[in-house]
């Protein structure tokens, strides 16, 4: 029979946006795609089509005019989806922190399960981040199945729900079940 | 009755690397209209160079406008301080900045050159010059300890030095990558999908380049001689074997072949530097503060970049300007899009090699 679940983790299409940043995480990218790196053995392929794709790359600290369209974006892709922010600018801001025009960081508006550090970021780290989020993927998949509480004890800080304590970064292990 | 259809490009699209949103006009095949919108990815530089940051880390800020030409960003405003500060810098940094300059070059080059046979359907040319633009890369690894965001310039002269078992390593390296550029060369003028096809698409007369205010390959490739390397002597091009390449065409086709004889003349440019090294120190240390007004031109890989420094002699700048190639291009690109088929735009934009990261800030 053909099963979704086996092939989803075998080829996840990856979409790529650019929330501002400054063209060294996306040539990187696309490095990581040429024939040195390669992503492609692992299934992977770039396209443009969210509602085709299973891994949300970002780059970029999110500049005000990009937030709306990467709010689309994000919402346009089909369950389960993970997303990677590619560069420290897209973790926290990174140089461009406080700058009048910029959000810091992708995790204000959308979640965020991998954090990819360097500026710029170098494609083997792409590739590590990439392959962490394969996992992240499958569990994700396992857990639609299974029924659960809507309202989830999230940890909260003096009321601000902080999501970057649940989200896995690169080199290290995720505990079970978070 | 309205008789065009509207149909946007961007501003998230597969044949972007980065966001920006074109409106075309279309009746039938034709375009009859543009619309373009850059300001996606605008940050505010500009205003964070004159109240967050101190004139000496500046160089790092504004490099991280663009990833593409961060070595073009970063030596235009080292230069530019240099000058106000009055100080000269030694002969090997003049030399070192160059090779790092020309190794950018050749790289943004071949990435545009790949998009552009991307955007072409030819996907295994494409391949083939991102597999051959990591050599440069592994050279620029080697120079600077960096792939793309190299920091390798500072106020005074260059942060590393390079020393004679590199300096072998990398010239073996450009020699590989010249017999690559070569084996290009002959597809780009001889494969159907690539040069004839591309022949007589997105044409730009050597007038309209002139009245339009084209700059860089852009204009060179519609035979407008603008270089700037031809008419700065702080930095010594000329000693280097630097030539002007132009093309008379003005189309997709021409502008490809004049990005091919550019990487060549830079990789012959990069071998002089190597060859002809000086000995000595990297860093003079320049003391006291900016104070006067500079405005300092460089050829970047998309053409003319040019930076105005306004200093008040303290650590804070009173102003700092920045007029990117690609914003001073984008009436000529309007202009060519105009009576082109809709299923060549992709192909057409991809040719201009846009950076909007530069064009916004």
């Amino acid at each position: 029979m053909f099963n979704l679940k086996k092939y989803r983790k075998r080829s996840p299409w990856i979409l790529h946006y650019n929330a501002g940043s400054c063209n060294g995480c996306d040539i990187e990218i696309l490095a990581s795609l040429s024939p040195k790196y390669d992503l492609e053995r692992f299934g992977i392929i770039n396209t443009g089509n969210p509602k085709q794709s299973d891994i949300f790359l970002v780059t970029g600290p999110v500049t005000y005019r990009s937030r709306e369209r990467l709010i689309e974006l994000y919402i346009q892709m089909p369950e389960p989806k993970v997303v990677v922010a590619v560069g420290s600018c897209s973790c926290t801001g990174g140089v461009f922190r406080g700058m009048y025009n910029v959000e810091d960081g992708v995790d204000r508006y959308i979640p965020v399960d991998v954090y990819i550090s360097g500026c710029a970021t170098s494609p083997e780290l792409i590739i590590d981040g990439l392959v962490k989020g394969l996992e992240i993927l499958e569990k994700k998949t396992k857990s639609m199945e299974k029924p659960s509480k809507l309202f989830k004890d999230t940890t909260s800080r003096e009321g601000i729900v902080s999501r970057r304590e649940s989200a896995l970064r690169v080199g290290e292990e995720r505990d079970e079940e978070n | 009755m309205k008789k065009t259809i509207d149909i946007p490009l961007g501003s998230q699209h597969i044949s972007l690397l980065e966001p920006v949103r074109f409106k075309f006009e279309c009746e039938n095949e034709k375009i009859i209209g543009v619309d373009s919108d850059v300001g996606f990815v605008h940050r505010g530089i500009e205003h964070a160079c004159t109240t967050k940051f101190k004139f000496d880390g500046i160089g790092y800020v504004v490099a991280r406008i663009c990833g593409l030409c961060a070595i073009t960003h970063s030596l235009t405003y080292t230069a530019g301080i240099e000058k106000l500060l009055g100080g000269e810098i030694t002969q090997k940094a003049k030399y070192l900045r160059i090779l790092l300059l020309e190794l950018d070059r050749i790289h943004s080059h071949m990435l545009c050159l790949s998009h552009t046979c991307e955007n072409a359907g030819f996907e295994a040319m494409f391949m083939r010059i991102m597999g051959d633009r990591e050599i440069i890369m592994e050279i620029q690894e080697l120079l600077t300890g960096n792939r793309v965001q190299f920091d390798f310039i500072s106020i005074g002269g260059v942060n590393r030095d390079l020393d004679a078992s590199r300096a072998k390593e990398i010239i073996i390296k450009l020699e590989i990558v010249k017999q690559k550029v070569l084996g290009y060369i002959d597809v780009f003028t001889n494969n159907w999908s690539l040069s004839l096809k591309f022949q007589g698409v997105g044409a730009l007369s050597l007038d309209e380049a002139y009245r339009f205010n084209a700059i860089g390959p852009l204009a060179r490739a519609s035979g407008l001689n603008i270089d700037v390397r031809n008419e700065i002597d702080y930095l010594p091009f000329f000693e280097l074997g630097f030539v002007m390449q132009t093309h008379t065409d003005g189309d997709i086709n021409a502008r490809n072949l004049v990005r091919l004889n550019e990487i060549l003349n830079s990789l012959e440019m990069c071998n002089n530097t190597l060859e002809g090294l000086p000995e000595g120190d990297i860093f003079t240390k320049l003391k006291g503060k900016p104070k006067g007004e500079v405005l300092v031109r460089l050829e970047a890989p998309r053409g003319e970049l040019m930076y105005y420094i306004k200093g008040g002699g303290k650590s804070m700048l009173e102003r700092v300007r920045i007029k990117t190639p690609t914003f001073s291009s984008i009436p000529a690109f309007s202009h060519i899009f105009v009576g082109e088929n809709y299923a060549d735009a992709p192909a057409i934009l991809a040719s201009f090699d846009p950076c909007l990261a530069c064009t916004a800030k």
